[in-house]
């Protein structure tokens, strides 16, 4: 492996900030294996998402304006990918760890016989070996692994993990024909269900309710407050999902989402295993609690002990008041 | 129509997990092991469809795992599977993505399908990426995430759920498909099905079989596992009792700000 590519995932001109923190950490990978570092968005507004992606460090942007890609299932993207990893030559592709990025990775561990390492937050390079650090079993456990010394690996990169930082002196944007081809799966229809809400996992700040919300009300005139002062996003317990107080998207845990934001903030959350899992990695966790026993306090940096319905209005208002 | 369906045998996913210091691998002794629970809903799809279908439908279960796990694969059995074949081999221990989805796809072909139904994900520290390499080994397309399948005339219509909703999409046998939680809740096995598994049979496969001897296990690998080790532990911190709400959350708003994060 010598060189980096970095798969820019969009939608219609709209790309994630994973997107640039795997553009700054490209450029640092490619430094260090002394090869090249390329991007390459796919799809209908990819020109538009390249014009973004020019202002970070990488050497070129690969942009194919295919509307295939849009009305056929990932097989165009691994086409084009798997082209562009034979154009540029044996390199590390960066995919974010998102529910196409994982599919996507998988598929181009066959198509490119490729080791795999997966939800990545540190990455080494030197010689041509590369070195990963991925947590695993929800944070429970973290493995090193190393990608053989061969022509391709992939990592796929946990959004949030990076630093993303402008710069470079704008790279070149190479368009590329598309190709003529016909494809095995067709997108009869897309629905966007989501409310156009930050997801979860990129969020910078996530605040958490539990049984001790007791009903939906709670979720979305006390928490959202809370979350739109930090600008960030609200989440759920296993036991709040179940109750039906919010959508099964929304759930941390075991059963539901991973999220590791530098924090956390758990309202009327006992923390049990099951929800501790999936959200033990964040930076910093600060419980809201009526019970001082509640396992969460276990290990919370800061457990305050009283009531949620009184205390969240109040940090609302001090959280907006120190912003501005 | 010839249903497959792949399972993991894993670690009790409500025990402790512990890791082999020696091998570096999760240990899988002395613990129950029981069908990955994301599996159980692939299978549940499995037999809904087989239910629909009728005719002479089949569900076999296919596992690669050690063979003296064997008993533990009843429990598809006992829901309603009807037979199953197990991947079983020492040379198959610390196989990565790349080599398990290549020595599963050999068996698979061997098997035989007309639909893959595969679990989205497992319990026991996975990449995700098995169920898109294994298509690709097969030369199938790949439908993932699946919450609704229809079957009609060899040809397929899904729905799969996204990230903010969902999608109809549509293809034609052979293929493989992931399922979703939002598939249906697994069954459980009645006590006629418990009874009917002990006589079903577990057919053994090996890696000889296969012709994969060179491409499995550590060797065959195209990763290395350097360490796997629990993460620095994460002491309990400050437990405060604020006399009143705006002291607690003007204690929140300050531990905050010394650590930059408003």
């Amino acid at each position: 492996m010598k060189n980096v590519i970095v798969y820019v995932e969009q939608k219609k001109g709209a790309t994630r900030k994973v997107t640039f923190e795997m553009l700054t950490e490209a450029r640092k990978i490619a430094d260090a294996l002394g090869g090249r570092a390329v991007a390459v968005v796919l799809g209908a507004g990819a020109a538009q998402v390249a014009e973004q992606v020019k202002n970070y460090p990488v050497d070129a942007v690969q942009v194919v304006e295919d509307p295939a890609v849009d009305t056929h299932l990932l097989d165009p993207i691994v086409q084009y990918l798997e082209r562009a990893a034979k154009s540029v030559g044996p390199s590390l592709l960066l995919i974010p760890n998102t529910l196409s990025g994982r599919d996507l990775a998988g598929r181009l561990v066959a198509r490119l016989s490729a080791g795999i390492a997966a939800d990545v937050t540190e990455i080494s390079a030197a010689n041509g070996r590369v070195e990963c650090v991925s947590p695993k079993l929800g944070g429970a456990l973290v493995t090193h692994c190393v990608l053989r010394a061969g022509d391709y690996g992939i990592a796929t990169i946990r959004p949030g993990a990076f630093a993303a930082v402008a710069g470079g002196s704008g790279a070149a944007i190479e368009r590329q024909e598309a190709q003529s081809a016909s494809y095995p799966l067709t997108i009869e229809r897309d629905v966007e269900e989501g409310s156009g809400e930050m997801a979860l996992e990129e969020a910078p700040v996530v605040i958490a309710g539990g049984r001790g919300m007791g009903g939906a009300e709670p979720f979305t005139n006390m928490l959202k407050p809370l979350a739109d002062a930090f600008g960030g996003a609200v989440g759920a317990s296993r036991a709040a999902a179940d109750a039906g107080w919010v959508s099964y998207s929304l759930q941390i845990g075991q059963t539901g989402k991973t999220v590791s934001p530098p924090l956390y903030i758990a309202v009327g959350i006992s923390g049990a295993i099951q929800h501790k899992v999936g959200m033990r990695a964040s930076g910093t966790i600060v419980a809201i609690n009526k019970d001082e026993t509640a396992p969460i306090a276990e290990f919370a940096d800061l457990t305050v002990v009283g009531d949620a319905f009184a205390i969240v209005p109040e940090l609302t208002k001090l959280v907006t008041a120190a912003k501005q | 129509m010839k249903i497959v369906v792949t399972v993991k045998l894993v670690p009790d996913p409500n025990g402790e997990k512990k890791i082999d210091p020696a091998t570096k691998r999760l240990v899988r002794t002395g613990v129950e092991t029981v069908i990955n629970p994301y599996d159980e809903y692939a299978l549940e799809a499995a037999l809904q469809l087989k239910e629909r279908i009728g005719g002479d439908s089949t569900v076999t279960v296919f596992c690669m795992s050690p063979d003296t796990l064997k008993e533990s694969l009843r429990k598809a059995l006992a829901m309603g599977a009807d037979g199953a074949v197990m991947l079983s081999d020492s040379a198959l221990e610390g196989s990565d993505v790349w080599a398990s989805a290549h020595a599963m796809s050999l068996a698979l072909k061997k098997i035989g399908f007309d639909i893959l139904i595969v679990g989205g994900l497992t319990d026991d520290g996975s990449t995700g990426a098995v169920p898109g390499a294994l298509a690709e080994f097969l030369g199938v397309p790949c439908l993932t995430n699946v919450r609704k399948i229809d079957i009609a005339d060899g040809k397929v219509r899904v729905e799969r759920e996204t990230d903010g909703g969902y999608q109809e999409v549509t293809g034609a046998l052979p293929m493989l498909v992931t399922t979703a939680l939002t598939i249906g809740e697994p069954r459980y096995p009645s006590l006629k099905g418990i009874m009917g598994a002990k006589k079903k049979p577990i057919d053994m496969l090996s890696v000889a079989e296969l012709g994969a001897a060179d491409s499995v296990g550590s060797t065959g690998s195209k990763t290395e596992l350097l360490s796997f080790a629990p993460p620095p532990t994460r002491g309990a911190g400050k437990i405060v009792k604020p006399e009143d709400p705006a002291a607690g959350a003007a204690t929140i708003l300050a531990f905050l700000q010394e650590k930059k994060l408003v």
